[in-house]
């Protein structure tokens, strides 16, 4: 009895211990996030107040004043036309391949397969050094098409290897059923396994619209002041000589995460599948 | 061919009986399915050469040349090794080796450090586990370069509030020491959540028949965890340390963001070299070579990695 006691006293303590070390994590792994969303809501002398103001009165100035510049809304739309357009690519091309690397046995099909998980992992400054001078020499630098097929060098490899995860997961007998009746195996895809795996389409397209959004250097290289994405130009406010706007660059920095934060909340459950490219499913 | 022929013939062909019509329908897809594979496989591997496999190649070809812009695609003159020569003769190429595989080696470990102490407080059966988890995961998911540029401003020497704390004025991204550090600080604060996520999926697909033999036993809580969970644990941690170095081998945007490789090239990284090599000094050929000294570095650890995948799926 005594021991019973002693070990739930010792459980009590236990878990005390455990939520003020998570706590305290919590605190140190939010606070920059914190801070940063702080300052936004900081008229221009309360963020330059010293000591620093714990306590204000909420002002939305800078989101105002940044939603109502012209080159933060085109770059915006800019990187929602590339991120997107990149993950419909990537899907489209990449769907069939993940589905036959997942059910039919072919000659090189290990190979080949590894040699996409290896494309996902070079470097991306590789690829952008010769890919920069080709792109140039047709003309396509500073358009979206060109940072639409420098995305696709990662998100491609990314969707076939999250797919064929789902295809495989998908039960064998429905497709077996419609070949049975005489479908080919385009029509099953089509009709059959596409529909099935529609959650895996989404979970993929979350994961690749992330990575598009969050990309820095291939849009730095491959965009101008028109084409520019949201990170180039966040890039952009605090470099030169004028100095940091601190107003604009934490405004926009909280509107440029917030759409990603959104989008991985909603694909939480795939996410550690998508992250380690699927060699641990979640 | 004759009218009668063909009229003879057409009966059979738009009439067949129904066994007849069923056969030569799998007759028709049986052929289609053989093309299936090749065709779905095709189009990926297409694009793929076409983004990835010929711009290689094309860096190869400039890395043994003295291209430069404004030439013809194929214009430059053979100069052999000479790009790879110069490179391995610049101090801060030599310079930037080392800074990679140490920064590497230094974020790795860090992360895989608090990854595993993250992972096994949230394992612990305890209600409210999902906030915590969800707090902690956020950072992962900020857009690099802007939580490279929220860490800039907390960092600032004269407006920056951890030097507000500390009371003095320290320039930290202006010197070479504490500006490592400080980019260090930054990307174990940004990717230990994947550590910790990846880990954390591994400790829930545990069995638990091991740890309970061991509570028979009499293991101590150490004990437990150093010899039931953390060999079960190996792969996960194995899969970890290799994303990881993979993804901060090539690590460029906390960089770009608070130093440009500066001050002195103290955060002077391979990925940063070859973006000012290139893009900066327009020097594509030297900086097509560095990459493609990069891209061998990258596929060793690749194809350790793929090894232990392997072995792991042949189990």
């Amino acid at each position: 009895m005594a021991i019973v006691t002693g070990s739930r006293r010792m459980r009590r303590v236990e878990a005390v211990l455990v939520y003020l070390a998570l706590a305290a994590l919590t605190a140190a792994f939010l606070f920059p996030l914190v801070w940063i969303l702080g300052l936004s809501l900081k008229s221009r002398p309360q963020i330059f107040a010293s000591p620093p103001l714990y306590l204000w009165w909420p002002t939305l100035e800078h989101y105002l004043d940044v939603l109502g510049r012209s080159d933060f809304l085109r770059a915006f739309l800019n990187t929602l036309i590339v991120s997107t357009s990149a993950v419909l690519l990537s899907l489209a091309v990449g769907l069939p391949a993940a589905y036959a690397f997942a059910r039919f046995p072919f000659r090189g099909r290990s190979f080949l397969f590894f040699s996409l998980l290896v494309m996902r992992m070079l470097p991306p400054i590789a690829v952008l050094v010769p890919m920069y001078v080709l792109l140039n020499q047709v003309g396509l630098t500073t358009t979206h098409l060109s940072v639409v097929l420098a995305y696709t060098t990662f998100s491609l490899p990314l969707v076939v290897w999250i797919m064929r995860g789902f295809f495989e997961d998908l039960p064998r007998e429905l497709e077996e059923c419609a070949w049975i009746d005489g479908a080919t195996r385009l029509v099953t895809f089509w009709r059959v396994v596409l529909p099935l795996a529609r959650p895996g389409m989404v979970a993929a397209g979350i994961l690749c619209l992330q990575l598009a959004w969050n990309d820095f250097l291939f849009a730095a290289v491959l965009t101008n002041n028109a084409t520019q994405t949201l990170p180039v130009l966040m890039a952009g406010f605090s470099g030169g000589d004028s100095g940091v706007d601190w107003g604009a660059m934490t405004a926009s920095g909280m509107l440029v995460i917030l759409p990603v934060i959104i989008f991985s909340f909603a694909a939480q459950k795939h996410l550690v599948a998508g992250l380690s490219s699927g060699a641990v499913k979640g | 061919m004759s009218d009668g022929t063909r009229l003879a013939r057409r009966p059979f062909a738009f009439a067949p009986s129904p066994a007849g019509r069923a056969e030569a329908m799998r007759g028709r897809s049986l052929s289609l399915d053989r093309w299936f594979t090749p065709l779905a496989v095709l189009p990926t591997f297409v694009v793929m050469i076409g983004i990835f496999g010929l711009p290689l190649l094309f860096s190869l070809y400039l890395s043994f040349t003295g291209w430069a812009p404004g030439r013809d695609l194929l214009g430059g003159e053979f100069v052999g090794l000479a790009n790879y020569e110069d490179l391995l003769a610049d101090p801060v190429f030599l310079g930037s080796l080392g800074i990679t595989f140490g920064y590497t080696a230094a974020a790795v470990a860090a992360q895989l450090a608090l990854g595993l102490a993250i992972a096994l407080l949230l394992n612990v059966d305890l209600p409210h586990m999902r906030a915590f988890r969800t707090a902690l995961v956020l950072p992962m998911m900020v857009t690099p370069i802007v939580g490279a540029l929220c860490w800039k401003l907390l960092l600032d020497p004269s407006h920056g509030v951890i030097n507000h704390w500390i009371g003095e004025r320290i320039v930290w991204l202006g010197q070479p020491g504490t500006a490592l550090a400080a980019v260090w600080v930054v990307n174990v604060w940004h990717s230990t959540p994947y550590v910790a996520l990846i880990l954390l999926a591994g400790l829930r697909s545990l069995p638990s028949e091991p740890g309970e033999a061991a509570a028979i036993d009499g293991a101590s809580r150490w004990q437990m965890f150093r010899h039931v969970t953390l060999p079960l644990l190996r792969p996960y941690l194995l899969v970890a340390l290799l994303l990881r170095t993979i993804f901060e081998f090539r690590a460029f945007d906390n960089i770009y963001a608070m130093t440009g490789g500066g001050p002195a090239n103290s955060t002077m990284v391979l990925s940063m070299f070859t973006y000012l090599t290139t893009f900066v000094r327009f020097d594509f050929s030297l900086g097509a070579a560095a990459s493609w000294l990069m891209l061998l570095m990258a596929m060793l650890i690749c194809l350790f990695f793929i090894a232990v995948i392997r072995r792991r799926d042949a189990h």
